[in-house]
């Protein structure tokens, strides 16, 4: 008791309540001494300035007359308030053609996509995690392939098989081959976009279930067994339980990620007229009327946020999906027996279909003298080693030679490193933020806020951060032109990877571990360093490669914030393909795959020294 | 006394007049070695042909390094609305289309300024150096399958919105590439001889379908009912119309100077459909403009000089010395084989229109997407 308590005993009433400050204070002591609260702290005032400001900036602006608005409107006022765009969104003669059916084209696709990614995915992940298939390690890591492909390559491939009469040029191999013209919705439009961007999309699912799989002692299944259950049963009751909130998380980044994916489901869809909500979004911002766009993206938000708000409700409160208790642990396979191969037959034709034929097909294209002329007597290297010469190819040296290119090469690494570090380690301190605080409001928030950006269309986001960070915001210095800024937009966007990976992983670490750890008077860093970091790290290291592949491949959104300095490969390929030099566009995604493919057995090298793995 | 004085005053006056209006000689040396001190100059371009001009630069100019940057026309504008907002200068020169967004989003905010190399002055026309220097006219016309088909098969504009034509016209997607809402703009702007047009071809005058206001947005409606197929690159419609070896080839709108495309795939077999009815096409201005407190303003003037190239075309000019860019000194003509500007039956895209009318057309071509 402080030497003024006798001060109290006057005063009782004070008293009374000095003592209930005292124990609020020391409520609050203990509170901030929870180190998850604290790292929630920390996480929102991070939060605040990648993600809430510019949030903030987003619902101001679709609000406010712009500049460009003069061309929409004779009445506008540069500053003012204005129902304008959500009345041109909402209830204008557009209202069909901007909102209606994109909105429903877009639903439609993800849902497609979604559904098929995520059945592709998770019985890839089961078959390599927990069966006897053999091959099993090549498997595993060609499975993330398909991503590490740019997304149009695999567009451009379904043309060249499947493409028909409609819109002239050479018609494909399918009606090459059969004489047939395939009929338009074969050719375009919404099979197409589900077919090429499930394929591309599935390595999502197979990363997030396979590290969940890992971590679930397989003990939990043999018991099952040992009671009599059928295998069927056992996958039903026990695996696919342990597994739903990898399954969820995954079905989240895949249906959200597709939502705001313009490129395929743009090429795929205009020759047919059909457009989805990122169609609409991309034109509206790349036409100057972002408060548009930004509401459109609001749609979208509120989509996602509605099939979070079900993901949460189903993986529910209080339901435990602990699988890494202090105990032993092990993997049994599980025999397929006669299926073995016919199964693995399956998975070579999946990749041959989602990797080797797109790649082969970016490769020839590489080589040739002229485009879309694939005969064997005009390949070159040209386009690889060619040496500046102004009679060919505007004078552009080949990729290898050419300074532009190298230096943009290293723009990217330092980009995707850079941003996907960061990004990882964020996600970790996330996922312990988030199952620690578990139903409460704070966590609820961390993961909410962290979360956001994913749901907004890059090439939105982009503008966003352009128009917020080429002023000073407090002691923010303008950050336009900078490095930083691009390495900042790239964590902001890619969070809810790695936050969605942290929290997977974390919801397998039992409490006792750490509370174990406590009573042995291990301090929060010692415990973190010791236990936490190295249980999550495979979730990680997940979250990690996901983010290094997409930021090595981001174009939308950071298109508006590169300069000269800082450029990447991919606003390089997009002008050359532009140009028509399918070559130099087809020899940079193949150097980004190199990439890729490098940073990815790296990471794999890492994760195998990883403790967890020991 | 006052006589001497007010001779010398209209002798200053006579000799100011003069030093403005005679072309003063351009001072090359002088702006070398100005330029050659700043080391370096960042060009955004709307094409990729910077790299070219750029080398040919460095090899006139050693000393001075030239920072090509392409990108799309409507980037360059929001990247430097962004750049002057953040006092981060970092273009030095832009280089691009849209010549309407850039008048009013750059120049009337005073973001961008004009320079005009003195030595030109007599030899630009006034409407292409004012307010700011055109760099060539760019032209987006209608080509054909000169594989396929012995003659151009369109003669007017209205046969492509004909049954026989239903499927098999491609249009540029105006969502995604501006430059073909200065084409619709312009269509609708010329409408009274669109309409005029329709009367010769159908023998009856137009009947507008309800709600569309003239004959320009007419067209563009059946047009689109018409199945009109819509790509979102240039490069797409000028493979899709001209690879040989097709049944039924399309025709469709794209630029001009996609026929350079043909040098780099011998496969593609297309040509410019020059006696189309009202018009062959659209030209707009392609400008070159100094950005307001930029960083290397000698080098920007240097290189811009460059850019305009001598009266032979030069080796600054150059990369735009082809068919379909127009170059706009009076005493360069388009490369053999290419009619001049003038003598093409073309509508130029007026910035001014544009500006106030183009999203009202967009809007227009997006509610009658169907």
């Amino acid at each position: 008791m402080p030497p003024s308590a006798a001060r109290y005993a006057l005063t009782p009433a004070l008293g009374i309540r000095k003592r209930r400050d005292i124990k609020m204070f020391s409520r609050a002591k203990t509170y901030f001494r929870k180190p998850h609260i604290v790292i929630s702290l920390i996480l929102l005032v991070i939060l605040l300035f990648i993600v809430i400001v510019p949030f903030g900036k987003m619902v101001k602006d679709s609000f406010v007359w712009q500049f460009a608005d003069a061309r929409l409107s004779r009445n506008s006022h540069p500053g003012e308030l204005t129902l304008f765009h959500w009345k041109r969104v909402f209830a204008g003669p557009l209202t069909q053609n901007i909102l209606i059916r994109p909105l429903y084209n877009s639903i439609s696709t993800s849902l497609g996509v979604s559904v098929f990614a995520m059945v592709i995915g998770a019985f890839l992940a089961w078959l390599v995690a927990r069966t006897d298939l053999p091959f099993k390690k090549i498997v595993a890591s060609v499975a993330v392939l398909p991503y590490v492909i740019p997304s149009y390559i695999h567009a451009l491939a379904w043309l060249n098989l499947f493409k028909n009469d409609r819109i002239g040029g050479v018609a494909g191999v399918f009606q090459y081959l059969t004489g047939i013209s395939p009929p338009d919705w074969l050719s375009y439009g919404y099979l197409p976009i589900v077919a090429t961007l499930s394929l591309h999309y599935f390595p999502f699912t197979f990363l997030l279930v396979s590290a969940a799989l890992s971590s679930i002692d397989s003990r939990l299944e043999e018991s099952g067994e040992i009671l009599g259950a059928s295998r069927t049963y056992i996958l039903r009751r026990i695996t696919f339980p342990l597994i739903l909130p990898a399954l969820l998380s995954s079905f989240i980044l895949t249906f959200s990620r597709v939502l705001g994916t313009f490129g395929t489901p743009y090429f795929l869809g205009t020759p047919v007229r059909y457009y989805t909500l990122s169609t609409q979004i991309y034109s509206n911002i790349i036409n100057r009327i972002p408060s548009v766009g930004y509401i459109l993206a609001f749609v979208l938000i509120a989509i996602s946020s509605t099939v979070i708000f079900v993901n949460q409700r189903m993986i529910g409160k209080g339901k435990s999906f602990v699988t890494i208790g202090g105990k032993g642990f092990r993997i049994k396979d599980m025999p397929l027996g006669s299926l073995r191969y016919p199964f693995l037959i399956a998975i070579i034709a999946l990749f041959c279909a989602a990797v080797v034929l797109p790649f082969t097909l970016i490769l020839w294209q590489t080589f040739t003298l002229y485009p879309d002329d694939y005969s064997i007597r005009h390949l070159t290297l040209l386009f690889w080693t060619g040496h500046a010469n102004t009679a060919f190819a505007e004078g552009e040296a080949g990729i290898l030679r050419n300074p532009a290119i190298i230096g943009a090469a290293w723009n990217s690494i330092k980009l995707a490193l850079t941003a996907s570090l960061l990004a990882g380690l964020l996600g970790i301190f996330i996922g312990y933020a988030v199952v620690k605080g578990r139903n409460t409001r704070l966590a609820f928030s961390v993961e909410q806020l962290s979360f956001l950006p994913y749901l907004v269309p890059g090439i939105a986001f982009g503008a966003l951060y352009l128009a917020l960070f080429s002023h000073r915001i407090g002691p923010l210095p303008a950050l336009y032109g900078t490095f930083f800024l691009i390495v900042l937009v790239c964590v902001a966007k890619n969070l809810p990877f790695t936050g969605r990976a942290g929290i997977t992983s974390m919801l397998q670490i039992g409490n006792e571990l750490e509370e174990a750890a406590e009573t042995l008077g291990a301090r929060w860093s010692m415990r973190f360093r010791k236990i936490i970091l190295p249980l999550s790290l495979q979730g990680a290291i997940s979250g990690f490669i996901l983010v290094f592949i997409t930021v090595m491949r981001e174009l939308s959104l950071i298109i508006l914030l590169v300069t000269p300095e800082t450029r990447t490969l991919t606003t390089m390929t997009f002008r050359y393909q532009e140009q028509g030099y399918t070559q130099f566009s087809s020899a940079i995604s193949v150097l980004i795959i190199f990439i890729v493919v490098c940073g990815e057995a790296v990471s794999k090298k890492l994760e195998k020294r990883s403790p967890a793995n020991r | 006394m006052r006589k001497i004085v007010s001779v010398v005053g209209v002798l200053s006056l006579v000799m100011g007049l003069a030093c403005t209006s005679a072309a003063e000689p351009f001072d090359e040396t002088a702006l070398y070695k100005a330029a050659k001190e700043e080391r370096q100059v960042n060009i955004y371009s709307y094409s990729s042909r910077v790299f070219k001009f750029g080398k040919t630069f460095e090899a006139k100019y050693p000393g001075i390094k030239v920072n090509g940057f392409d990108m799309d026309s409507p980037e360059i504008v929001t990247k430097v609305l962004a750049e002057q907002a953040a006092k981060n200068y970092v273009a030095d020169v832009i280089f691009l289309k849209d010549p309407s967004t850039v008048v009013n989003e750059l120049y009337n905010k005073k973001l961008v300024f004009n320079y005009v190399p003195s030595d030109l002055e007599n030899l630009i026309p006034a409407h292409y150096k004012e307010p700011l220097l055109v760099h060539h006219a760019s032209v987006d016309a209608i080509i054909y399958n000169n594989e396929k088909m012995a003659a151009p098969p369109i003669k007017s504009l209205w046969d492509m919105t004909m049954k026989e034509w239903k499927g098999r016209v491609i249009f540029p997607d105006p969502q995604k590439l501006s430059e073909y809402i200065e084409v619709l703009a312009t269509i609708v702007q010329h409408s009274d001889e669109m309409a005029a047009d329709y009367k010769r071809v159908f023998g009856q005058p137009i009947k507008l379908s309800p709600g569309v206001k003239n004959a320009g947005y007419e067209w563009i409606l059946r047009l689109l009912n018409n199945d009109a197929i819509i790509l979102g690159s240039t490069n797409d419609i000028a493979k899709a119309v001209g690879l040989s070896d097709q049944a039924q080839p399309p025709v469709g709108f794209t630029a001009y100077s996609r026929l350079r495309d043909k040098e780099k795939n011998p496969k593609l077999k297309f040509e410019i459909m020059l006696d189309v009815q009202p018009a062959m096409g659209v030209s707009t201005d392609v400008i070159v403009a100094i950005v307001n407190k930029a960083s290397h303003p000698n080098a920007a003037k240097l290189l811009i000089r460059w850019m305009m190239g001598d009266e032979k075309g030069g080796q600054g000019y150059e990369p735009y010395f082809v068919f379909g860019n127009f170059p706009v000194r009076k005493d360069v003509s388009a490369p053999e084989g290419s009619k001049n500007l003038s003598d093409l039956n073309l509508w130029k895209s007026d910035p001014d229109y544009v500006w106030k009318h183009g999203q009202e057309v967009l809007d227009f071509w997006v509610a009658h997407l169907k």
